[in-house]
């Protein structure tokens, strides 16, 4: 791997973060263009504070630019220079989005095993101090089950909780 | 309000605390409420949070006092875990963490611990007694209040928690109004008019509390930490017995009497925040060292360093209860959480709380004294138990906080696309975090912004359509200087 110099603030990303926020004030606005004023006696209609939310946000964004572009933001935490291991974020959203698309097909027990066991993947990766083959993968299989399976039952049986299950016995 | 009735409320509440199911449910909470203060990762915050679908099966006095025991038991917590664990960039950030930080490196961990469990409970105890005597004085003072005193108020609070207490105010109010938009979400409480759904039906009910607090906190911790912390090494600092000398009593017992003193009246105001409070315990306490007591700050730690700040720590938390139980306004994550609670209860903090469910709020309170008492024998004695918690490996402590995450979010609503809501506010969450973002004002925006709407629509109507009615009279008029004056106040000193 090509070595980085360590990662700083970047006042381009930074600048980012503040066209996004002034592009969610354009959606608020526009949203807010269709919401009826009909305030009657209260002088302040439904529409009233999707106008205001809108354009403070607006002001907020063009102000993050504005600091963004002067240098960047002040007072950061200071960063130990690591850069993003987008391989491991990449596991751990596929095991939360896996987990929100099968919950309703394999059951919470399943569905919630398969999410820690990638996203653990992920995060054993990030260390890089896995050791890595078949024992940790299995070590991952047994730790989610046991964790996932005491928690369906703990929340549905002992307090009532709707939790999906993959047979109609309750236990799975 | 009589004094005697007060005594005689409390032991009633006591009596309702008293029962062995609600003694059980506050023990749980304060041990579960430690150990998430324990586990770096997960907080008090995300831990009610997660667990707020139970209000939808327990009973109302048993999950208050539960939620109150996780509340302020991570208090007791988080302290241990920043005594012993040496986490490379965050320890410096929390002013507790220094001095206790430090003694624990020169072997005194235990004294460290010692002092801050021990005035945790001094602080805690003192400061209850003090919610128990002015909460129902503020109640029945704020039962005067009007729409348009409430919704400044609640101006007030959007102010403090944005823009005066974190770093940057443009980033503090940015996150208000994101969290305000959230609130906007859904069916408009005084119309019925629909907003922000895009026709997507399950965002008729509005974001769910539980969906943003979990996804801001737990999901973009753990999405924190596989990006960047991969390489972090931490170390811990050696336990030693848990006991303090006669200097160190001498030295924690003013101290923690400081820090109380100086913790109380900030949970008192709508401020909100430990940070002020304990930053001032601490710099007090470096003043008001002599010679060699002095010469250990900042080098072998100092007793007085963690005795302070622990205890103003604990007193702002637990005088936080006042505005969140007379006035329903949270000033931090989890009061904004707490208050959610009792908004799915139906019930809405606020001055009538005291008549209107006088044996929730009593019994809460009581429980606020047995929690301490409780909390001071799980973390004196049993501390070694609650250390070996540090020992959980970081990838399945992070995967297994997301497996609690899904059951917080699908549990109170049972929807397939709050999880994938969850993703996207764990983006959210993980940006802010990246770019230091606080995350305080987009709870409390977005749990208070439907009431402050409500208020201030009613206050509107009350003017007739006027909004001079907010100029008009004096207690609203006094409170819109305030929020001028601290908006202002902080430029100009700072500018000299």
């Amino acid at each position: 791997m090509r070595p980085h110099a360590p990662a700083q603030h970047s006042p381009y990303l930074q600048a980012l973060v503040g066209v996004g926020v002034l592009l969610l004030a354009l959606g608020l606005g526009f949203g807010a263009w269709f919401i009826p004023s009909n305030a009657g006696y209260a002088g302040v209609g439904p529409n009233f504070l999707p106008w205001l939310v809108s354009i403070a946000l607006g002001v907020c964004g063009l102000f993050l630019i504005r600091k963004a572009r002067r240098g960047g933001f002040l007072h950061m935490e200071e960063h130990d220079g690591e850069h993003p291991y987008w391989a491991g974020f990449a596991w751990m959203s596929a095991g939360m989005l896996l987990n929100a698309a099968l919950i309703t097909r394999i059951g919470f027990v399943f569905s919630c095993a398969l999410c820690f066991l990638l996203a653990a993947r992920g995060l054993r990766n990030a260390q890089a101090t896995a050791s890595a083959g078949v024992k940790s993968w299995l070590m991952d299989i047994v730790v989610a089950l046991l964790i996932a399976a005491p928690v369906y039952w703990m929340f549905t049986k002992f307090l009532g909780i709707n939790l999906p299950g993959l047979t109609e016995s309750g236990w799975l | 309000m009589e004094s005697m009735d007060i005594w005689g409320q409390l032991l009633q509440g006591f009596a309702t605390a008293g029962t062995p199911v609600n003694l059980l449910w506050a023990f749980v909470g304060c041990a579960l409420g430690t150990a998430v203060g324990v586990l770096p990762g997960i907080g008090p915050a995300t831990a009610v949070a997660m667990l707020l679908p139970i209000t939808t099966q327990v009973e109302a006095t048993a999950s208050m006092i539960f939620f109150a025991g996780i509340y302020y038991g991570a208090m007791y917590g988080g302290s241990t875990t920043s005594i012993l664990l040496n986490t490379p960039g965050e320890t410096a950030t929390m002013v507790t963490a220094m001095e206790g930080n430090r003694m624990a490196k020169s072997g005194r961990a235990g004294a460290a611990l010692a002092t801050s469990a021990i005035g945790s409970f001094v602080a805690g105890s003192i400061a209850t007694v003090l919610v128990t005597l002015f909460a129902p004085v503020v109640a029945e003072f704020a039962v005067k209040l009007g729409p348009p005193e409430y919704f400044m108020l609640m101006l007030l609070a959007f102010t403090t928690v944005s823009a005066v207490l974190g770093q940057s105010t443009v980033r503090g109010l940015t996150a208000l109004f994101v969290g305000l938009a959230a609130g906007l979400v859904g069916m408009d409480q005084i119309t019925g008019q629909v907003r922000y759904t895009g026709g997507v039906p399950e965002l008729m009910d509005g974001v769910e509390i539980v969906l943003v607090a979990v996804g801001l906190f737990a999901v973009a911790e753990a999405m924190h930490a596989v990006l960047f912390e991969g390489k972090t090494v931490e170390s811990e600092n050696r336990m030693s017995r848990v006991t303090m000398t006669v200097n160190d009593w001498k030295r924690s017992i003013p101290a923690w009497l400081r820090g109380t003193f100086i913790g109380a009246p900030f949970g008192c105001i709508p401020a909100g925040g430990t940070e002020i409070p304990t930053f001032l315990s601490y710099a007090a306490e470096k003043k008001l060292a002599k010679g060699e007591n002095q010469a250990e700050f900042g080098t072998k730690g100092a007793i007085e360093g963690v005795a302070g700040p622990e205890a103003a720590n604990n007193a702002t938390v637990t005088t936080a209860l006042i505005p969140l139980l007379t006035l329903g306004i949270p000033t931090s994550n989890t009061t904004a959480i707490l208050l959610g609670a009792f908004q799915n209860y139906g019930i809405q903090p606020g001055p009538q709380l005291f008549s209107t469910s006088a044996t929730l709020v009593w019994a809460l309170i009581a429980s606020l004294y047995i929690g301490n008492v409780m909390l001071l024998v799980l973390n004196l004695p049993m501390v070694g138990l609650w250390v070996k918690l540090l020992k959980v490996p970081k990838p399945q402590l992070y995967a297994g906080i997301l497996i609690f995450a899904t059951v917080g979010v699908y549990g109170m609503r049972q929807s397939a696309f709050d999880l994938f809501l969850l993703y996207g506010v764990g983006l959210l969450g993980l940006v802010m975090r990246r770019f230091n973002f606080p995350t305080a004002p987009v709870l409390v925006g977005m749990i208070l912004g439907p009431l402050a709407e409500a208020q201030l629509r009613n206050a509107v109507s009350i003017g007739e359509g006027s909004a001079m009615i907010f100029l008009q009279r004096p207690m609203s008029l006094t409170i819109l200087i305030v929020i001028m004056l601290i908006m202002v106040l902080p430029r100009l000193l700072r500018k000299r």
